[in-house]
């Protein structure tokens, strides 16, 4: 079971770096999601163990890890909670710039750079 | 007992409240003010409680220990929360005297200031990661605040970035409860050093990238320098005063306390980094001649500092990465709100700051450059303390060109004077400075405290 977690795991990371190497911030967000997503299922598969919900164990009753559970239904909030913030900051940078491709972005930041190298050598 | 909980339940509550009302009238961004200013004062109450009785400790709920949540106080917690609130504090009145311009700005400030008070009390590793996020999460948003175009793309940046390192971090966190069972930061630390040498050094590897980022050393600190640039003053002197001391708390308590084998045998590596981050960091400030520009970059070279304090290790090494650390941020605080600022007086609070930098007696900075230099000679190694002194010599030099062409030139001089109290705060805070580095005695007994405490966490195994 551990194997399988560990495997979608890898296979999620991967992905969501993967997209977030892309130049268009949708792409950016979605692979910061499958990251968190990752995040929260290594959490759970950390304490991975089977047996009764421990709500009253019986000494000779194997019982199942509710601490994991409670920690990936946190992180999912905050995941969830970041994941709001990005999109609104990415549709900000589209209001403001009418794009969402950050290579577009980088132009304009060097348009700027040498902008400003040339007021300082000829004031 | 009470004390662990009262600056902590103010900011929060206090926050939560404030989120409702309109920031930019004043009588609300006062009220911040007053909220944060009764954190600071329980928070100092804390540190003179811990100074004397030792570690304050409570569980959450009346739970036996072990089960429930603790909150923990020791030396080494209070110092740095009680600097990054101070911080939070003078960047809040900074903005409130010269006028708030979105509503959110005073709840925000208080969000970012429960954040940290929690994540600098808490002995509880997944506590660590919510109040990590509750004070990131205000970053990512301050990073947009009162910007220009630009500073959007940047903020957006800047979110996912740190939002990566926090994720790594939530992963190294899973790693250790499964290898330990417990997220307790005391028990954690008794039973990784029995664990498995090979699955810890990946939390290591986790843990280090996760604050490196936070901290803007070198090969993470990309986003860093378009993000100080573009923001306003006080944010610049919160992400750099306050935020980055997350970095510096975090690698000093899990590389000594949690993971003390890992970062003996990691030194060399921690070393090299640092000493390029400070290299790195001085020659890009520089090339440049923005003040702010410099001053992102001499933040990346000062990380470098606390670095190879941390990677000397021992108790002179952890005392010279927590004075560095305290002292640091204490600059970098004084430098932003000054850059942003023109008029009578304020050239000399830069010049405090500059003197601060390059360790120039007697501001705070000579003290921090001291201990520095004494893990140096600690680790009896030529080359390091040949480095640390260009390290040294280079931030004098970018140090004072910067102030030359930000206060000297007649060009410079154009543009409106700040009002009278916007000045009075900057050289308050210089004072402060200065007034540290002539009477240092509590930082260094604090540090020296803290210091012992890492020294003895990493030399027994565990606390």
């Amino acid at each position: 079971m551990i194997l399988l977690f560990s495997g979608v795991v890898a296979v999620l990371f991967g992905t969501g770096a993967f997209l977030m190497l892309k130049a268009d911030l949708f792409r950016v967000v979605v692979g910061m999601v499958m990251i968190s997503n990752a995040a929260i299922l290594t959490l759970i598969g950390s304490g991975l163990s089977r047996g009764a919900a421990p709500i009253h164990p019986l000494p000779d009753e194997r019982i199942s890890d509710p601490l994991v559970q409670a920690m990936a239904l946190t992180a999912i909030v905050i995941g969830f909670g970041v994941t709001a913030l990005l999109l609104a900051i990415a549709y900000r940078v589209y209001t403001s710039h009418e794009s969402v491709d950050l290579d577009e972005l980088s132009r304009e930041e060097v348009r700027r750079e040498q902008e400003l190298e040339r007021e300082e050598i000829s004031p | 007992m009470t004390l662990l909980v009262v600056p902590l339940a103010v900011v929060w509550l206090g926050a939560a409240v404030l989120a409702l009302l309109d920031g930019r009238r004043r009588l609300v961004g006062w009220l911040a003010v007053g909220i944060l200013a009764v954190n600071v004062f329980s928070l100092v109450a804390l540190g003179v409680r811990v100074s004397e009785d030792g570690r304050q400790e409570l569980v959450t709920g009346n739970w036996p220990s072990g089960v429930g949540i603790t909150l923990a106080a020791d030396e080494l917690g209070v110092l740095f929360a009680v600097l990054s609130s101070a911080v939070l504090l003078v960047a809040l009145l900074y903005e409130v005297l010269g006028g708030v311009r979105t509503r959110t700005f005073p709840a925000l400030v208080l969000f970012m200031a429960a954040g940290l008070t929690g994540l600098f009390l808490t002995g509880d590793l997944f506590n660590f990661f919510v109040f990590f996020e509750l004070s990131m999460i205000p970053a990512y948003v301050l990073a947009v605040y009162g910007g220009e175009r630009r500073q959007i793309g940047a903020a957006f940046i800047f979110a996912v970035v740190n939002l990566l390192g926090s994720f790594i971090f939530l992963i190294s966190v899973a790693a250790t409860y499964h290898v330990t069972g417990t997220l307790d930061m005391g028990t954690a630390a008794e039973r990784l050093a029995g664990a498995e040498p090979a699955s810890v050094m990946l939390i290591a590897v986790g843990v280090f990238v996760a604050f490196g980022v936070k901290l803007g050393l070198f090969p993470f600190h990309f986003w860093l320098p378009p993000i100080y640039v573009g923001a306003t003053p006080a944010v610049a002197a919160i992400l750099s005063g306050a935020l980055a001391n997350i970095g510096a708390y975090g690698l000093l308590r899990f590389g000594a306390v949690l993971l003390p084998a890992e970062l003996e045998l990691g030194a060399r590596a921690l070393v090299v980094i640092g000493v390029v981050s400070i290299l790195y960091g001085a020659l890009q400030a520089l090339s440049r001649r923005d003040v702010r520009e410099v001053l992102a970059y001499s933040a990346i070279g000062q990380a470098g500092y606390i670095l190879v304090a941390l990677a000397v290790g021992g108790r002179v090494g952890f005392f010279a990465a927590v004075v560095y650390a305290v002292v640091n941020s204490a600059n970098k605080a004084l430098l932003f709100l000054a850059a942003g600022l023109r008029g009578w007086l304020v050239g000399a609070a830069f010049v405090v700051g500059a003197f601060s930098v390059a360790g120039v007696p007697p501001s705070a900075g000579f003290f921090g450059k001291v201990a520095v230099f004494q893990a140096g000679v600690a680790e009896e190694s030529i080359a390091l303390l040949v480095l640390l002194f260009v390290g040294g010599a280079l931030s004098f030099v970018y140090m004072f060109q910067i102030y030359q062409h930000a206060f000297w030139r007649p060009e410079a001089a154009v543009g409106d004077v700040s009002p009278p109290v916007l000045r009075g705060l900057t050289l308050g805070l210089a004072a402060v400075v200065v007034a540290i580095g002539i009477w240092p005695e509590p930082l260094l007994a604090l540090s020296g405290g803290a210091a012992d405490l890492l020294a003895g966490a990493s030399r027994g195994g565990g606390p």
